[in-house]
């Protein structure tokens, strides 16, 4: 297996994705996501851990002719875990969901995250929804490419760094970002 | 793979001990639709359900989520794009809800009109209701919320209107609280 850091998984994302609106989660998400677009015009979530998957479903329903993606910390889909029922029983045609699985709470240090994730597992389990796996650059670029919507890619990262851009993100700049975005179509 | 289902609530196996069809419920449903309310996300509850029901019926996107933080989540989703949700939910529900409010909703200016039918407060026989449903309002105004209790039939139009004008127009969420006055809950069950 060769090792996979964030940034790069996050640039798989924007690469197999150019048109995609990501909503990411507080912390390395954000920061990754922040880095790999340039800045782009995305929907950073500054904190409210837990509820990035929950925004992108909702963001996703108000914009489905648009791509939209939720990159998450593992830490963060857990906390918010319960919301992939819901992506379950509304199915948005329009969402991937990608968990950026390094196993740990990174921006309070580090410290482990307990349980295994098994999304594709999880997936197989849930109406309506597909899963995979993916631990290498190149199985995260075919999964992105050929994965059901709605679905969830568990992105197993084998290397830690930080990405470098601030999670604290200025809110008025992402909701402009985002309305931009939005309007200038895909 | 199935389809969903979920749509009107309780529209599988409705409870009649649940009142639909009251004044206020269709005052409050009428009032949203006619603010131009695009989709309501929430969790039930009973005195909720006849105000969900008329909304339904007339066409309005209705998505049950699994927990009120989730719907306060999905509706920034919405509001960020540009249309206009609105969070029901109850008032026991709220704790549940703040940190999605308070380090998202308020700090990214997403004005949400949130409609919170209350428990715990007067007549309120359940003692496990009682401490966060007095504490709803102190919640909702610690983060800068606005709330607005409802007593009466005739205080739907107005309060209903007014919320939306805070969250649409001022693009500050505010708060319809549904008092137990109004009837419809469960306080005696």
């Amino acid at each position: 297996m060769v090792a996979v850091n964030i940034v790069e998984a996050t640039r798989v994302v924007v690469d197999v994705l150019p048109d995609a609106l990501i909503v990411s989660s507080l912390g390395t998400a954000t920061s990754a996501a922040r880095l790999a677009t340039d800045d782009g015009p995305h929907f950073y979530l500054g904190a409210a851990m837990g509820s990035a998957l929950a925004a992108a479903l909702g963001l996703a329903e108000a914009v489905p002719e648009r791509q939209v993606v939720a990159l998450l910390g593992d830490g963060d889909f857990l906390m918010g875990a319960s919301t992939l029922w819901s992506v379950s029983a509304w199915r948005p045609a329009n969402l991937v969901v990608v968990v950026l699985a390094d196993g740990a709470y990174a921006i309070t240090g580090g410290q482990p995250v307990a349980p295994s994730l098994r999304l594709a597992e999880v997936a197989d389990a849930l109406d309506g929804l597909a899963g995979v796996t993916a631990d290498s650059a190149g199985s995260l670029r075919a999964a992105l490419t050929s994965i059901d919507r709605p679905g969830i890619v568990e992105a197993r990262i084998s290397e830690r760094v930080w990405p470098g851009p601030s999670p604290f993100v200025d809110p008025a700049e992402v909701v402009r970002g985002v309305r931009s975005n939005i309007a200038a179509g895909p | 793979m199935s389809t969903p289902t979920a749509g009107t609530p309780g529209a599988a196996a409705h409870n009649g001990n649940v009142p639909r069809g009251l004044d206020w419920q269709v005052a409050v449903a009428d009032r949203l639709l006619a603010g131009g309310v695009t989709v309501a996300a929430y969790v039930p509850d009973s005195r909720l359900d006849g105000l969900l029901a008329r909304l339904g019926e007339h066409g309005l996107p209705l998505r049950s989520l699994t927990r009120e933080e989730e719907c306060v989540g999905y509706a920034a989703g919405q509001r960020i794009a540009g249309r206009r949700p609105v969070v029901l939910m109850q008032s026991s529900g709220v704790g549940n809800a703040l940190n999605a409010i308070g380090s998202l909703v308020v700090p990214y200016r997403l004005g949400l009109p949130l409609i919170i039918s209350m428990r715990g407060t007067l007549g309120e026989r359940n003692p496990s209701q009682v401490p966060m449903g007095r504490a709803t309002a102190s919640f909702l105004g610690a983060l800068g919320i606005q709330s607005f209790p409802m007593r009466r039939d005739s205080d739907a139009a107005g309060v209903t209107d007014g919320v939306l004008g805070l969250a649409f127009g001022a693009q500050e969420s505010a708060a319809l609280l549904l008092e137990p006055d109004l009837g419809g809950g469960r306080e005696h069950r």
